[in-house]
Formats: C-alpha cells, structure tokens, sequence
C-alpha cells in the first residue's frame, strides 16, 4: 500500500471502521513509513481536540455523587431563600408604619428620643439611691458656695466683701452661719456699699429664721441715710410689723436725714 | 518831689508787705513718704474733715502729700461748742486758769500755728490724717499708678486722676471725681454727685456707685463688658450704649410643696442691663438724682 492509498484510510482507521483486511495493509506500511506515522498522529490529536472522538466516559460512582451534591445545594439555597424572605417581610411591615415625609419622620425620631430618655430617667429617679446622692451633692455645693461667701467676707477689700455678699446671695438654702456674716456685714461693714448690697442678699432671704428680727435690729444701728432707706423699703415691703417701733426711735433722732425722716413717716403709716 | 517819693516808696511797702503776708496765709507742709515694699502696690488712707483731697497718679514710686492750709472761721455751730465746753468746765480747770492768768500777767497771747496733720506709714499702708476742730486743708497728694486708694471726706470735693488701683471713697457733703481710672470702684456719697471716668476696666472684681441726693454720671470705654444693676428711686436712667435689659435677674424659686412644705418665689428688685453681653459687676443705687451711663468716644 503508498502512502497515498493509506493516507485515504486515515479516517477510517481512526474511528475504527476499517476491515481485517485493510487494517493489517495499513499497519504495515505504517511500521515502514515514519512520514505517514507522524501525520497520523497529529490528525489523530487535532480530531481528539475537535471532540470527534469520544472521550473517556466517567463511571457510574461519579454520577451518584454528583447528584447528591446537587441536592445537598438544592436544599441549602431554599433555606436561605426563607430567611431573606422573613427580614423582607419584616422591614416592609415596619415601612407601612414609617411615616412618608421626612418631616414626620424626624418628629417621630424625636419621640422616640424623648421616650428613651424620659424613660432613663424614670428609672433612675425612682432607684432612692440616686436622689440621695444628687442631694448630697447639691448640699455639698451649697456649703462650698457658703465657705467662700464667709472668707470673703473677711478680706480687707471692699471689693472683695461686695463680692462675697454676691456670692451669698446665690445660695439656694443659707445656713444659719452664712445669714449670721450678712447680718454682720450689714451692721458692721465699713463701706456703704457693701452693707447696702447685704440689704439685697437678706430679702431674698427674709422668711429665713431671725432675719427680720435681725433686719429690724439693724435700722436702729444705722447711720447711713441711704443703707436707712433701703432698710425701710425692705421693711415696709415685707410688712414687717415689728419695726414699728424701730422707724419711731429712728423718726425722734434729730441728726436724722431729712429723706431718711419722710421716708421713715411714710413707712410708719404704711405699717401701722 | 519828695512827696511822690515817700508815695511811691509807701506804695512799694504796700506790695512787698503784701506778699509777704500772702505767703504767711498759705502755708503749706510737704513730705516725701516711701512705702516699705515699693515693689508690691500700696495703699493710701485719707481721712479729712473739711476742705479737698485731690489724688494724683505719677511715674514715681514716692508717695507725696501736700497740704495747703486754708483761713477757715469758726461757724456758729462751732462757737456754740466750744462757749458749753467753757460752761461746763470743772472747779479743778477753773483754778487752773487763774494760775495761768497770774503767771501770764502783762502779756499777750500769739497765735501758734498747729497743723494736725499725721502721715504714717505702716506695711505699705499710709494713713494721712487731720484732725477734727482744725483748719480745712486741701491735701494734693501723687502716688504711684498701682496705688489702692481709701479716700473719706466730709466736706469738699475728692478728685482722683490715673490711678489704676481700688478706689474706696465716701464724702457726705461734696462730691467725688474720678477720672482716667481702671480699678474696681467703691464710691458713695450724700449730698454731692460722683462722676467716674475709666479709662479701662480691670475685670473680675464688682463694682457699687451709691449717692444720695446727686447725679450718678459714669462714662464707661465702648467695648466694656459689664452687667449693670441699677436702682434709681426718683430720678432716671440715661444711656447711650445699646443695652440688653433683663429685669428681676435675680428670682429665687424653691418649691418643697411635695414633700409638705412651701412655694416661694423671691425677686429682686432692680433692672439689671448688660453691655456687650454681660460681664463685671457694677450697682448702682440712686435715690434723687439720675444715672448716666456714657460711652467713651
């Protein structure tokens, strides 16, 4: 056989349809002809790439396996596909309630917030623990505010001494100590000034235990017409009745202020 | 000739004569006081019953007083006093003066001159003092810029001038002028008027202007930060800044109904105006007159 002849019989023989006959012709001129082995070969490769030729089949355990993967997948997807759904259904419940406009939305944040906080509160207000300690820092407060009003009460400015009568004057609930160094102060301070910036401190303070019979006391030491004055005004103003006799004393005094004196007449019949 | 001579030579006595006696009437004393720590700022007490205190800032760090004796005659009231001591002196002061006559027989009395005027220095404080029942005096005194101030008078104007330390001062019959200060003020008068011009404003420390009868009249630099309380009974609040006006400021509120006590509200009563948004401390309280609240141009 040439090699044309055989070259013919490639295909055939490739897929195996040659018979006994022919295959064995082939075969031999093979053997003797490396040119015709050589493009056997190739053809042989381009037909496997091709996927002419069958390829291996894969066995029957394969198969089972991959099968039972696939349903192992199967399964798995469905479930997630059960979750996801369930926050959906969440969050679209949630959105038939969220108000539309921004607006409201905000409002209801705000709610929200003040619920929240409102709440916080509640809860710690109501534990007794709590409220004891605010109080104790509160009166520790108060006391320091009052150190510092009494020590600068004491200092050799007047400045200064003005300045602690402020201070006093801010204290929410005075202690006996602080209302004994106004008093003083309005007796005893020499500035005007500062005794008359005491005069304001006392009223706010004036229901406070001895502090009007102190303010009375007071009007009877004081030789200064205009601290006499804002005395009176304080006087008449809180009704005290018991500086009666305090604005008489005060209205016999011949060095007495002639202002002083109307204002202290005016103020008796104001009382009486 | 001669006649206009003797005139003129008259003439010229006359004058020199004059002077002379013009120099007599006014005596004045000057002192030179140093503070023992010119270092830290000192303070100065004046304490004067009748005539003027005028304070000035200087450079130096002396303190020097002046004192310009003025001719001052004796009131009645005065007279009156002094005719009761002699009424009701005792048989021991009586015998006491009959020696002094017989001793004195044949002469006269010459007035001396008694100044009573103290300047004492203790830890950088000076205490100038006059007495009472002497002379009125016009004290001209310079300090150092940083010097405190503790100025009373009874009678006749006090004047400050540069000075940056605390001014305390109180005058019952005159008035008080403050110009060209800083420091935190405490002034109150009677009768007369203050007037107080800063030229800046030390923060930090508060400040009260009180007066009976005059015109209270501050002038204030534009920019000062400061929170007026003002009380004026009869008269009126000027001003010319732009003010933030917050009344009551002070309202004190307690309530202890739940736990069975009491409501109570308190107010103050004054007006409180805030200038550039609030910040020293300054009351004013005004019983006649008016406030003026100036700015600085």
């Amino acid at each position: 056989m040439n090699c044309e002849k055989t070259k013919e019989k490639f295909a055939d023989y490739l897929v195996g349809n040659l018979d006994k006959k022919s295959l064995a012709e082939v075969q031999t001129h093979l053997t003797a002809c490396p040119d015709c082995r050589g493009e056997l070969e190739s053809l042989s490769a381009i037909w496997t790439k091709l996927g002419v030729l069958p390829q291996e089949q894969p066995s029957s355990a394969l198969r089972q396996r991959f099968y039972a993967m696939l349903k192992a997948y199967k399964e798995g997807m469905e479930e997630e596909k059960t979750k996801v759904f369930f926050g959906q259904a969440a969050s679209r419940w949630i959105e038939r309630f969220m108000p539309r406009r921004p607006v409201y939305q905000f409002a209801l944040s705000l709610v929200l917030l003040a619920v929240g906080l409102g709440g916080g509160y509640w809860m710690s207000s109501s534990r007794p623990g709590v409220k004891k300690e605010i109080a104790t820092l509160k009166h520790e407060v108060n006391d320091m505010h009052g150190m510092v009003a009494v020590s600068l009460l004491k200092q050799a400015s007047p400045s200064d001494r003005l300045m602690g009568v402020s201070w006093s004057s801010r204290i929410s609930s005075p202690s006996e100590k602080i209302l004994q160094t106004l008093l003083e102060a309005l007796n005893f301070d020499p500035n005007v000034n500062v005794r008359l910036a005491s005069v304001d401190a006392l009223y706010l303070f004036y229901d406070y235990p001895g502090v009007k019979e102190g303010l009375v006391n007071a009007l009877t030491k004081q030789s200064s017409p205009l601290v006499q004055i804002a005395l009176i005004n304080l006087l008449v103003e809180i009704r005290e009745r018991r500086a009666i006799d305090a604005l008489r004393q005060l209205i016999q005094n011949e060095k007495l202020n002639s202002r002083v004196k109307k204002r202290a007449e005016l103020g008796l019949a104001q009382l009486s | 000739m001669k006649i206009l001579r003797t005139l003129s030579g008259l003439i010229l006595l006359f004058i020199a004569a004059g002077l002379v006696v013009e120099s007599q009437e006014t005596p004045s004393d000057r002192t030179v006081v140093n503070f023992s720590n010119p270092a830290k700022p000192g303070t100065l007490e004046v304490s004067l019953h009748g005539g003027s205190i005028t304070v000035r800032g200087y450079e130096g760090k002396e303190v020097v007083v002046e004192a310009r004796w003025r001719e001052r005659l004796l009131t009645k009231k005065e007279d009156e006093e002094l005719a009761e001591i002699e009424e009701e002196k005792g048989e021991e002061e009586i015998a006491k003066e009959k020696a002094q006559a017989a001793k004195a027989k044949g002469m006269k009395t010459i007035q001396v001159e008694t100044t009573g005027l103290t300047v004492e220095e203790e830890e950088n404080v000076i205490n100038v003092e006059v007495e009472l029942g002497k002379r009125s005096v016009d004290l001209t005194i310079q300090v150092p810029f940083s010097t405190a101030l503790k100025l009373s008078n009874s009678e006749g104007v006090i004047t400050v001038e540069k000075v940056d330390g605390e001014i305390e001062v109180d005058n019952s019959d005159g008035s008080i002028i403050l110009t060209g200060i800083s420091g935190p003020v405490l002034a109150d008068c009677n009768d007369g008027e203050i007037k107080a011009v800063f030229s800046k404003v030390n923060p930090g420390k508060p400040m009260s202007f009180s007066a009976m009868e005059g015109d209270i009249d501050i002038t204030l630099p534009a920019d000062v930060r400061a929170s007026l309380k003002i009380k004026s009974e009869e008269g009126k609040v000027f001003t010319d800044f732009d003010v933030q006006l917050t009344p009551s400021q002070q309202k004190k509120e307690e309530d202890e109904r739940k736990e069975g006590g009491r409501y109570r509200v308190a107010f103050e009563r004054a007006t409180l105006a805030l200038l550039n948004g609030g910040g020293v401390e300054i009351q004013i309280n005004a019983y006649e007159g008016d406030v003026f609240i100036r700015k600085a141009k």
